[in-house]
């Protein structure tokens, strides 16, 4: 299936390793998808040939190498799909749909990008894009940081690794406008508060990648709403992932 | 003798089709994504999302929730309402490379009577999915579709607005079906579709709380056939009108059971989320099956 990029293809497991406790790291040879993909957007990942679970798992790209042809997805083991992906060995066959969504805008100068969790798995992406870049990360404890790309600034609620404290904490100091563009992605309420603290004037210049169960991933089957300042819902596979801040209603977020 | 191994329907409703798989409403959008995919070729009609008379935001996320051998949702008819369907949707649907049948859902009788009535001044749809089953909505959905009275009226309202064929969308969720199966034909109907998904839930035990926002929702999974099954057997001998069967239907084997049960169409749903080119990969799997036999 081949149609503006879009490609639906059976692709090889070149590597799947543990990174962390429960996060995993899977690259595959996936040419035609390696190509086309742009930093921000994802993909459905097909974890099993049978029919359960019964849907597919979105993954955004973690980095892509168009040469070798192929792209590298960093995950969390959280259910049945994420389980049997984590399981994957050299040469395993996954089906996977993409690339989908909109990714971020990208543009060149000095970029501040803020993560939450496993938000920070599709920064590489966007940061091999970027002229400058900070990066900041704050998890609960030291578990993923290691996935962090060099350089990262680091707060940790327990504070075993950088700052102990919310990685709202790290941009109390931060400049804002000596930065062109801002990305933020991780857990709902952390971007929000990482919004909240951004003066108004920088607004337009924040990103966000909002984070939804998805049913189909290619914009048809509804499941996906993100609340839209405008009113009613966006959906998160065809008008995102990524989004602008101004664009959200931060207030139906749940 | 055998429907199936005595060979495919080449029509419905008159309209030639390329097989039997049909496009389940909700889950194809109005059929554009898939037809700029190139993916309609072997598909015998989609049946678009619902389509009500006012737009529709839909229900609070979380609306899906995969419990790992079924799909929950509560989409909650999310729709951009009638006046845009006629202004943007159906326009944009007139070049739709296989015919689409236009589900409609409405609050009242009078209000089925009246949508369709302003959807046949538009467009070149091939039909209506009249649908009296949804799960996820209060008002109207499946309260209609349990009572065969309602189901009677519901259908005499559309009947009297369209000339275009019309199938009723029943619910598995309590009533008798067959009974509403046969008001829906003595009233003018000239399919059914059974049936819709069937209403389910999942809670944290934990916390008690429900994975939808809704709480309940629709429920769809391959592991359902069987009673999909069952259900297009019991109606196709209570009717003489056609059925079309929908539920559980994964692998081209599905299909052709559900023909062998009575149907004369077969919709994928759940399986065309997770597969965008299902609708072909099952067109081959049934002839393959079907030169084996």
């Amino acid at each position: 299936m081949s149609s503006a990029g879009l490609v639906d293809t059976d692709a090889r497991v070149i590597a799947c390793s543990r990174e962390d406790e429960d996060i995993f790291r899977i690259e595959l040879e996936a040419p035609r998808i390696a190509s086309a993909c742009r930093p921000g957007q994802f993909a459905m990942l097909e974890p099993s040939p049978g029919a359960f679970p019964v849907s597919r798992r979105p993954l955004t790209f973690s980095s892509c190498d168009p040469e070798a042809g192929s792209v590298t997805f960093l995950f969390d083991v959280v259910g049945a799909g994420t389980s049997i992906l984590s399981r994957s060995a050299e040469g395993d066959p996954v089906r996977i749909l993409g690339p989908l969504g909109r990714g971020w805008e990208t543009s060149p100068g000095r970029w501040l990008m803020v993560a939450g969790g496993l938000g920070i798995a599709g920064f590489p992406f966007l940061l091999s894009t970027a002229d400058e870049a900070v990066v900041m990360a704050g998890t609960r404890t030291g578990r993923g940081t290691s996935c962090c790309p060099p350089g990262t600034v680091l707060a940790t609620e327990d504070g075993s690794v950088g700052v102990r404290g919310l990685v709202t904490g790290l941009l109390e100091d931060v400049e804002w406008d000596s930065f062109d563009s801002i990305a933020v992605c991780g857990p709902s309420a952390m971007m929000r508060a990482v919004v909240a603290s951004a003066p108004p004037r920088v607004l337009g210049r924040i990103q966000v990648s909002m984070e939804s169960r998805m049913g189909c991933g290619w914009g048809v089957c509804g499941g996906c709403p993100v609340p839209s300042s405008r009113g009613g819902f966006m959906s998160c596979c065809k008008d995102g992932p990524v989004f602008r801040a101004c664009d959200v209603d931060w207030e139906r977020i749940s | 003798m055998n429907p199936v191994t005595e060979g495919l329907p080449d029509s419905f409703w008159g309209i030639p089709v390329p097989g039997p798989v049909a496009l389940a409403s909700g889950t194809c959008g109005f059929g554009l994504e898939l037809d700029a995919m190139g993916l309609l070729a072997d598909v015998a009609l989609v049946f678009s999302k619902a389509v009500t008379p006012e737009p529709r935001d839909g229900n609070a996320p979380p609306r899906i929730h995969d419990t790992g051998y079924g799909l929950l949702n509560s989409i909650g008819l999310a729709n951009p309402g009638l006046d845009r369907v006629l202004s943007e949707v159906l326009p944009a649907a007139a070049g739709l490379s296989r015919p689409l049948v236009l589900n409609v859902a409405c609050e009242s009788v009078s209000a089925f009577g009246s949508t369709v009535a302003a959807l046949e001044a538009g467009g070149s749809h091939a039909g209506y999915e009249v649908n009296v089953s949804c799960p996820n909505v209060e008002a109207g959905g499946m309260a209609f579709g349990v009572d065969p009275a309602a189901v009677a009226s519901v259908t005499r309202a559309v009947r009297r607005e369209t000339r275009r064929p019309i199938t009723v969308k029943l619910t598995p969720n309590g009533g008798d079906m067959v009974s509403a199966a046969k008001a829906a034909e003595d009233s003018g109907a000239d399919a059914v579709t059974v049936c819709n998904t069937f209403l389910g839930m999942k809670l944290d035990w934990r916390t008690g709380r429900p994975a939808l926002a809704r709480g309940a929702g629709g429920y769809s999974s391959p592991a359902l056939l069987p009673l999909v099954v069952a259900r297009v057997w019991q109606v196709g001998r209570a009717v003489r009108i056609p059925v079309i069967a929908s539920g559980g239907v994964w692998e081209p084997g599905d299909v052709l059971e559900l023909l062998a049960a009575g149907a004369s169409l077969v919709q994928v749903g759940t399986g065309l989320l997770r597969r965008p080119s299902l609708p072909s990969e099952l067109a081959a799997g049934i002839r393959d099956l079907l030169c084996g036999t």
